[in-house]
């Protein structure tokens, strides 16, 4: 390996290190508690999804700003995706839902408010149905 | 041109060529259309109303069952039509061309171009015709739940999907026997070539065990570009093996259904069939097609310029560290599975996919430096075009790199992020832009001759790299916004970004009609059709390729 390569290859590595150590860490604001703290939450929140539906607790969603709270989704069909989405279209958080399974994700709101809950994954052609306006309200 | 110029080869590559570029102008189109839908759902409706007559549905299809059913068709016209045709086309020129001897199984070069065409017909007409619509990721059960995905569809997808499989085993067979063939001094057994290619022999040697068995450790005094083909065949063969297993589930459930004795769906784990087939198809998207470029660039630059490829020895090595690492990856397609156990999603998801920074990093320099090295060079088309797609996988694989994350992929999975900003500038700017590069050295070394306008060539480029640039750029932005890709919205609320993204599609297409018309020009109708025609029809004809 010449000298060129030996350093090109030392580059490398010091991004492959510097990307890596960054998003690994808190910088990255919920890989404090997914990775990290791992807190015991402080509310579970299941939900269940088949026929293209979400199945939430009646009323909907309602969660305290700054706890931790534990969504549950299981999926009696096919896989479907949990995602959460503030009013302006921009993704909070999202995760798969694969059937014969429980999908677990610890997740804690620092904005109140109220969030849309969409499917993030393809279930058939009415996939885009599944949208839930203001399913989640965070209260301060 | 003359049928006395060109060999019984050199027009079955030609062949390949075309029919990959009339799956790539279908995939556009029908790229074209989906990013209209998406822009203005609701545009295409006449369209769509006056297609229906040809569907043998007894109902009229909803839109999103028309775009789902496309969607579905299209990756696989432009993977396993455009691409691999035009791999294969390539392949079995340039394998024999560099090791001086014959395709061992001459007669398996029209089978193979048949059989690919069939089988990616076969699933275009799934879609088109049968409305299948449970996308080229076939995640467990959706194509087996038939309230949701046509059965009749489901089944013609399939065995389409399964005769591309056999087909692609029947080529890697055929290149395989080639390379191995014992009509070479320079041949090997499967075992010494098995061995090789992991590494094994070389690992042998490093402990102090010399692998007796082995005289061609790293192939030596093999081409590099044998070598990558070599490596990369095994994950092809990977693919086409487990996409086959899966295709026979479903075959059997559908085939069960069929006979109104439905099996249960959840007999199989979701989530063993996720890992399974993403470890499959991943052969395809982080495999073969990262070995495959790199040996197309370490054969092509060094013709090129005029000067020997940058360290050749470093560059093997990098070969066989791109296998390995291919077989690890592909838990980076399931890191928005909560399910799927953390250690996996950070070694094998975010870890072992940081391989391919490496490899395909060194891969870039030793290409770069090989160029630099050789000023002052000539940017000749394929030149242009083999650093556009230096340029393509550099765009993506950053955007990949972004996305393979534990911590981010939590805000990018399933976004136009992924499918835009990764798989589409990988796909286009990155392959594309190379398969281009492939073709404008090959056209002339094929027929003698050269490119008719140089103003086609520019504007091909320009328009192709502004086009893919714009279209992937845009939809990138519009998916760290929060837009997902497989969902149709309604409402205005990405529609800046969708324009944009249509605008920059078109543009890409303008580049690919420069292309075709240079092609045209330059061949001449006549020879262009001539390859669409049988062998015998050729001769009776004055001048044909």
């Amino acid at each position: 390996m010449e000298r060129s390569e030996r350093i090109w290859l030392g580059i490398l590595a010091l991004v492959f290190v510097a990307f890596n150590a960054v998003t690994l860490s808190p910088l990255v604001p919920w890989q404090e508690w997914l990775l990290w703290s791992k807190p015991t939450p402080d509310r579970t929140v299941r939900v269940e999804v088949a026929d293209y539906q979400f199945h939430l607790p009646p009323g909907g969603i309602e969660v305290r700003a700054g706890e931790y709270v534990e969504f549950v989704a299981v999926s009696r069909d096919v896989t479907y995706g949990f995602g959460v989405f503030r009013p302006d279209g921009t993704m909070v958080f999202q995760m798969q839902v694969i059937p014969g399974h429980e999908n677990r994700i610890v997740w804690r709101f620092d904005t109140p408010g109220t969030y849309d809950v969409r499917s993030t994954e393809y279930s058939g052609p009415r996939h885009p149905e599944m949208f839930v306006p203001g399913a989640l309200r965070v209260m301060p | 041109m003359t049928t006395a110029r060109i060999g019984w080869q050199a027009k079955w590559t030609l062949r390949y060529a075309v029919a990959g570029l009339l799956f790539l102008a279908l995939s556009g189109f029908e790229g074209i259309l989906m990013r209209i839908q998406l822009h203005a759902p609701g545009a295409l409706h006449g369209m769509e109303q006056a297609l229906n007559a040809l569907r043998p549905v007894g109902r009229e299809p909803t839109s999103a069952e028309l775009y789902y059913s496309m969607l579905t068709a299209h990756p696989v016209v432009g993977i396993y039509g455009f691409a691999y045709l035009c791999v294969m086309g390539a392949f079995y020129f340039l394998v024999p061309y560099l090791l001086q001897k014959e395709v061992r199984h001459k007669a398996l070069v029209p089978v193979n171009f048949t059989l690919q065409i069939v089988g990616v017909l076969l699933c275009w007409g799934a879609g088109f015709f049968g409305l299948f619509n449970a996308l080229y990721t076939l995640y467990w059960p959706l194509p087996v739940s038939y309230d949701r995905v046509p059965l009749v569809g489901s089944i013609v997808f399939v065995v389409g999907a399964a005769i591309i499989m056999v087909n692609i085993l029947l080529f890697a067979y055929n290149l395989f026997s080639t390379v191995l063939g014992t009509s070479n001094p320079r041949s090997y057994s499967v075992g010494q070539f098995l061995r090789a290619a992991f590494g094994i022999s070389r690992l042998m040697r490093w402990l102090g065990k010399e692998d007796k068995d082995a005289p061609n450790l790293d192939y030596n005094g093999l081409p590099v570009f044998i070598v990558a083909v070599g490596r990369g065949s095994i994950d092809t063969v990977i693919n086409a093996v487990v996409l086959l297993s899966a295709g026979a589930l479903i075959l059997i459930y559908g085939l069960a259904a069929l006979l109104r004795s439905p099996l249960n769906p959840a007999a199989v784990d979701a989530l063993v069939y996720k890992n399974w087939f993403w470890w499959g198809l991943d052969m395809v998207a982080d495999g073969n097609v990262l070995m495959y470029t790199a040996g197309v660039w370490y054969l092509l630059i060094p013709l090129l310029v005029g000067r020997r490829l940058f360290g050749e020895e470093v560059v093997r090595t990098v070969i066989l560290a791109d296998l390995l690492v291919s077989l690890g990856v592909w838990s980076h397609h399931l890191l928005g599975d909560q399910a799927q156990p953390f250690v996996m999603r950070l070694l094998s998801g975010q870890f072992i996919t940081w391989g391919e920074f490496f490899t395909m990093g060194l891969t870039i320099f030793a290409s770069l430096a090989t160029i630099w090295l050789a000023r002052p060079v000539t940017f000749t088309p394929a030149l242009k075009f083999v650093l556009g797609s230096i340029f393509g996988f550099i765009m993506g694989g950053v955007a990949g790199l972004i996305q393979a994350n534990v911590g981010l992929n939590l805000i990018f999975h399933n976004t136009q992020w992924v499918v835009a900003l990764h798989a589409h500038t990988f796909l286009l700017t990155g392959l594309g832009s190379l398969l281009f590069a492939v073709l404008y050295a090959l056209v002339p070394m094929l027929t003698n001759l050269q490119f008719r306008s140089q103003r086609l060539v520019d504007a091909h480029f320009w328009l192709w790299m502004v086009g893919a640039v714009t279209m992937a750029y845009a939809m990138g932005m519009a998916g760290a916004r929060g837009m997902l890709r497989r969902t149709l919205y309604e409402g205005t609320l990405y529609q800046p970004y969708t324009l944009v993204g249509l605008i920059g599609s078109l543009i890409l297409a303008a580049g690919f009609v420069a292309f075709l018309a240079n092609v045209i020009a330059t061949l001449g109708w006549r020879n262009v059709l001539g390859l669409a025609v049988p062998e015998r029809w050729l001769s009776r004809g004055a001048e044909g390729v």
